[in-house]
């Protein structure tokens, strides 16, 4: 690699950074339809804004990099991959668009991302769950469930998730994964789980 | 695991020549889902296939780009045939407006198919970064003392132990994509997963023999 290595790391944090925003927007806006949620399809919306920046900034970086020639149709695949993310930050900007256009989602909408191999969930976390004064770290809900936190609602605020947030009793939480999960994590937050989740995960094997 | 379509629509598998489109009766719902499901797939096999190298597999993103196609115009058909009135028409633009997303994601999928098959590179850049992403993808080839050998997918309960789903199988020079729950993996299988990164190493682990199971029941 000829290029500095302050900007390899540079667009290699951005291209993380698009892919992962790109589908965390397809998740919540698929989210927003079911729960028919004007607030999290303006938050699509606004990430949809960052990720537009988002893809400028990568694609400038890439084109002042210095790349030799030699290197010009490698490059030209990075830019592409770039490409692809903010195709799919905009196709879930366009499911959320239905929300905030006021067209009630039609109820096979409902049956299809609940259908749909991977599934989104909301789930309340009751005052005795064994989530509540957890931080998502430390309750480790995908290793319990195979549930994704995708964000918190709580009160009138929507909580992007952190390794470090805290889980609060009254948190709405929403959260994607397979099917099979779900029951797992309503347990949980209901507290009804008594240590036999039918898929709680080993931390560690020897 | 989505039962595939395909075989009921007898979708065209050919890339070159386009499949006259007509109208079959089909549930809207069984459409969406299955443009939903393939879409996130094509994605994962895309990224696969950039990250792996595999020509194979981006010829197998095309085919199913040509699937989704006609999945769409089926979905459309069946749209407006199911609208009677205004109000009708009015509840199942959020139906196309999904469907066109889909669409959307399968098009940049092949798009990045593309790159691959026109040999345009992959910046190790891409490699050093799809370390770092939520979501991993994995090659891993099952060694024969293996669990998972002779074993279905099904079975293994990949998805609700460890959150790992395998998205195709490379078996000698045939592939299986999106295989369903009872298909039989066998001794030397290629298999590509995609899943959060723990779940993923315990999953190379188990298909190369290191360990005995995934989890203490």
């Amino acid at each position: 690699m000829t290029i500095p290595k302050k900007i390899s790391e540079q667009l290699v944090k951005k291209l993380v950074e698009l892919k992962d925003t790109s589908e965390l927007m397809l998740d919540l806006a698929y989210s927003a339809l079911l729960l028919n949620s004007k607030e999290l399809a303006e938050e699509v919306e606004e990430l949809e804004e960052h990720v537009d920046d988002l893809h400028t900034e990568f694609e400038l970086l890439a084109l002042r990099s210095g790349f030799s020639p030699k290197e010009s149709k490698d490059f030209l695949g990075l830019i592409r991959l770039g490409v692809v993310t903010e195709a799919i930050a905009d196709a879930a900007a366009q499911i959320a668009e239905v929300v905030l256009r006021g067209i009630k989602p039609h109820p096979i909408l409902k049956m299809v991302i609940e259908e749909a191999d991977e599934t989104v969930t909301r789930v309340q976390i009751a005052e005795n769950s064994p989530l509540a004064g957890k931080t998502l770290r430390e309750a480790e809900i995908p290793e319990k469930t195979g549930m994704w936190v995708l964000v918190i609602r709580r009160g009138n605020k929507w909580i992007r998730p952190k390794p470090n947030t805290k889980i609060q009793a009254g948190d709405i939480i929403i959260a994607s994964g397979y099917a099979e999960g779900e029951e797992d994590l309503t347990k949980l937050a209901t507290a009804k789980a008594d240590g036999n989740l039918s898929s709680t995960a080993k931390n560690s094997y020897s | 695991m989505g039962g595939r379509l395909a075989l009921k629509l007898g979708a065209s598998k050919s890339m070159t020549e386009f499949e006259k489109v007509e109208y079959k009766p089909v549930p809207i719902r069984e459409l969406l889902t299955e443009m939903k499901d393939i879409s996130e797939l094509m994605i994962d096999l895309a990224y696969s296939a950039a990250l792996f190298h595999s020509k194979e597999l981006a010829e197998e993103v095309l085919e199913l780009e040509s699937y989704i196609d006609n999945l769409v115009y089926l979905l459309n058909m069946n749209a407006m045939l199911a609208a009677r009135d205004a109000e009708d028409a009015e509840a199942l633009l959020s139906v196309t407006a999904v469907a066109s997303a889909a669409d959307k994601i399968s098009d940049a999928a092949a798009d990045m198919a593309a790159i691959v098959l026109k040999d345009i590179g992959v910046h190790p850049l891409i490699r050093q970064a799809f370390q770092k992403v939520e979501e991993h993808l994995t090659r891993v080839k099952v060694e024969p003392n293996s669990f998972f050998v002779d074993k279905t997918v099904g079975e293994l309960k990949l998805a609700p132990t460890i959150g790992v789903d395998i998205i195709a199988i490379r078996r000698g020079r045939k592939w299986i994509i999106d295989p369903e729950d009872e298909e039989i993996i066998r001794e030397g299988d290629v298999l590509i997963a995609r899943g959060a990164g723990a779940g993923i190493e315990e999953f190379e682990e188990a298909a190369e023999g290191k360990i005995e199971k995934l989890e203490e029941e």
